[in-house]
């Protein structure tokens, strides 16, 4: 029996239509319209006028922002380190890494809150440090394995040819792996970044009262107001189409950039 | 909109009935009825007991062995000679079902709370009960025979355009608020108000519930305390009304002063909790939490296995009394009678004093069941909470009760010696407001009185102060709603300028930079 690609294609499409499209069309429509069914852009300035939408949105992406920033921190060295050195158990290790992706995600959530009372006390006084540190905890990994692959796959030879050419280590590292391994960068970048910015359930399992983007939806939708929760999905979904759309150029930037220095 | 709700609904109905059909056919068995549950999370006996858990009381075993759901489809078919099988499925929170029903899932028999069936009774979703089901000469009425008359009066005397709420609703589950404390840290005195959520004695150490209309009641009684507390008011002859008008008040002045009143809360609060509250009472992380009477009772369960005492107190100042309760709806039975006749069958069956007793002691929630003329429930509340069975053996130390003149039932000669005892009246309940009668006593550890049974069965006392939380309509609902929203959203305009202005200088500077390296690279290749 041979498979036409087209028939390979329908189990995805029809996932696609059901569970991808359908929803995304109702999303549309709630967002653009009012109580009454009635088309209205009024969601849509709302969201930008309200002090506490917008305030929610900056609280978001500061806590995106600082967690990705630390992960960036940790996982590249890490990355590093493991892809170059000589060491023969190097996917055991980076399996290591991995492993804690392998326990229920609210199991580690609440074994780290255990962990962080130990260390602060009471952890109702640093709710941004503690849930910086969960989301790390829990993103870390996403981080690590795109650098890691990245480097990993590095054609040896240049760094060998800027050696050969003056650099010293640190020039070579800077000029040639880093821009490389950039690609990989932005892909983990974009692992940790958007979810951050919506994973209130770590938020609420360490106890910090604020609303970030997810949490707010939820309160919206709570109150049945499904229209301007809608809206700020929406809004999300186009922040994330921006972020997308700025990490590829800047992916390919990268890597023909990288290629020529 | 409600037409396009049920378009995509009917859309996505056919299409997965489309996709799995082939997998699940369909029991052609038309004699069973189906019935469709959905109830509250963990709020009905499950059964598997251990064996030890026994409840031996005098008139026989009560013991758990099979579900409720389980047991009622075999007591049905026994009764009614009909097969019936019970699709049981659970919901979070009364917007959650609310919800649920919008979507288009379809159920015939929901439990939500109070406010959540009037709004259902309002929108006309809600089928009404037949008139079989009130025949109190029908052994198998076990509601109608075994209802509290205290519950049955509130049920009669609150309306929802014009009609009351026993015509549609059975009561299940009813419970009281109020703050489970840890005694070595905080005074009675400081617990029995709402404003502990801003004692600064206990900064941080404090958690309340997260849910606009519990924090909200909360809220309005701690900014009203001192007038809720005077004798004026209390003495007043239509006291009941006047309490429930001032805790229901959505006025924008009494909304706008909450907002300020939760905004300095929060920053006193350990947080606002869904379901952690329970756990970090036990393990000691916070020392008060704001919570339903049954979990309360839970909490406090806990805490005594793991050798360790909690206590309950209520607010000086009022307490929020509310039920859940069966309601059928039009939606699911759709004029089937069968349908309505099982649905009925299994408030009646949920309600007999053996269901009863089961569902209060593996849920700790206090059923709206009194058990009319079998005298079981009262007899199981001795059994748990009476003083003769099971004072000493685990309680060393019996606490004297701190403020025993609070206390109507208070027995003075008891209260001297070293295993107080004390008379707790639950005529009220039994027999209805106002109500005494020796029957109804319970001689019980003094210590009870800040325990279990205060939250399990709240004094007449208590019971006289608290007050329902009325369904707001949709313009008061989207008030308190976005107060809440505001209370826990981050505001812009909180962002300190130094902040505004760093920022403003590192995007500068990333651009700058950005363009200086695309030149440099033009240069360089040119």
């Amino acid at each position: 029996m041979k498979f036409s690609r087209k028939t390979l294609g329908i189990p995805y499409g029809v996932f696609l239509t059901l569970f991808v499209v359908a929803p995304m069309i109702v999303l549309f429509y709630y967002a653009f319209t009012n109580g009454q069914g009635v088309f209205t852009l009024r969601n849509l300035t709302d969201f930008f006028t309200d002090p506490n939408t917008l305030g929610t949105l900056f609280y978001s992406l500061a806590i995106a922002l600082t967690t990705t920033v630390v992960c960036l921190l940790i996982a590249y060295p890490v990355a590093y380190i493991l892809a170059t050195s000589k060491l023969k158990a190097k996917s055991v290790i980076i399996m290591i890494f991995v492993t804690p992706m392998w326990i229920n995600f609210s199991l580690r959530i609440t074994a780290l809150k255990e962990i962080l009372t130990l260390i602060e006390g009471n952890l109702a006084y640093y709710p941004f440090l503690n849930s910086v540190l969960g989301m790390t905890y829990d993103f870390l990994p996403f981080m690590i394995l795109p650098i890691y692959n990245t480097i990993v796959k590095l054609d040896h030879s240049l760094t060998e040819a800027a050696r050969d050419l003056g650099a010293n280590e640190r020039g070579a590292f800077l000029k040639v792996t880093v821009p490389l391994s950039l690609p990989g960068v932005v892909s983990g970048i974009s692992m940790v970044f958007l979810p951050a910015m919506t994973n209130y359930v770590v938020l609420d399992m360490l106890y910090n009262s604020t609303y970030i983007m997810g949490s707010l939806i939820g309160s919206y939708f709570a109150a049945y107001n499904w229209h301007g929760g809608s809206m700020i999905a929406l809004v999300l979904l186009g922040i994330i189409c921006v972020f997308t759309l700025l990490t590829d150029s800047g992916e390919d930037d990268a890597r023909t950039g990288g290629a020529l220095l | 909109m409600k037409k396009l709700r049920f378009a995509s609904a009917v859309l996505l109905a056919v299409l997965l009935t489309a996709v799995f059909c082939p997998f699940f056919p369909a029991s052609a068995d038309e004699e069973t009825v189906t019935l469709r549950i959905c109830n509250w999370e963990e709020y009905i006996d499950l059964g598997g007991w251990e064996d030890d858990e026994v409840i031996d009381l005098e008139s026989g075993d009560i013991f758990g062995e099979n579900s409720l759901v389980e047991d009622f489809e075999i007591w049905y078919e026994e009764n009614y000679g009909k097969k019936v099988k019970v699709e049981y499925s659970t919901f979070g929170t009364n917007e959650d079902l609310y919800n649920m029903l919008t979507i288009g899932d379809v159920y015939d028999l929901v439990c939500p709370s109070e406010y959540m069936i009037m709004k259902l009774m309002a929108e006309d979703m809600v089928q009404p009960l037949s008139e079989a089901f009130f025949d109190e000469e029908d052994e198998n009425n076990y509601y109608i025979r075994g209802v509290s008359p205290y519950i049955r009066s509130i049920f009669e005397n609150h309306e929802i355009n014009g009609v009351s709420w026993d015509k549609c609703a059975a009561g299940y589950m009813w419970g009281i608020t109020g703050f489970v404390y840890n005694p070595e840290v905080v005074s009675e005195e400081d617990a029995s108000t709402w404003q502990l959520m801003q004692n600064s004695d206990y900064k941080r150490q404090i958690t309340m519930k997260d849910n606009v209309r519990d924090t909200y009641f909360a809220a309005v009684g701690a900014l009203k305390s001192d007038l809720l507390t005077s004798e004026e008011f209390t003495g007043a002859d239509d006291y009941a009304l006047r309490l429930q008008d001032e805790m229901n008040d959505v006025t924008e002045e009494t909304v706008a002063r909450v907002q300020d009143y939760l905004q300095d809360t929060k920053d006193n609060l350990y947080s606002f909790e869904t379901d952690s509250g329970k756990a970090d009472m036990i393990t000691g992380k916070v020392v008060a939490n704001y919570q339903w009477s049954g979990d309360a009772v839970y909490t406090m369960d806990q805490a005594e296995e793991d050798d360790y005492t909690l206590n309950f107190a209520v607010p000086k100042e009022s307490t929020n009394i509310y039920f859940d309760g069966w309601i059928m709806l039009k939606a699911g039975i759709a004029q089937d009678p069968a349908k309505q006749q099982a649905a009925e069958a299994f408030i009646n069956f949920i309600s007999m004093p053996e269901s009863v007793i089961r569902n209060m002691y593996y849920i700790g929630y206090t059923s709206a069941i009194s058990g009319g003329e079998d005298e079981r429930i009262f007899e199981y509340l001795d059994w748990n909470y009476g003083a003769e069975e099971d004072v000493a053996e685990d309680e060393e130390e019996v606490e004297e009760p701190d403020n025993e003149e609070d206390v109507v039932e208070e027995n003075e000669e008891g209260a001297e010696e070293e295993e107080a005892t004390v008379e707790y009246d639950l005529s009220y309940f039994f027999l209805g407001m106002g109500e005494h009668s020796e029957d109804y006593v319970l001689t019980v550890p003094a210590e009870q009185l800040n325990r279990q049974l205060s939250a399990q069965y709240p004094s007449e006392e208590v019971i006289r102060r608290a007050s329902i939380m009325v369904y707001f309509d949709a313009d008061q609902s989207e008030i308190i709603n976005r107060m809440w929203i505001r209370v826990r959203c981050f505001n812009i305009l909180d962002v300190p300028i130094w902040l505004w202005i760093t920022l403003g200088v590192l995007i500068a500077g990333g651009v700058v930079f950005y363009f200086r390296r695309k030149a440099a690279k033009e240069k360089m290749y040119s």
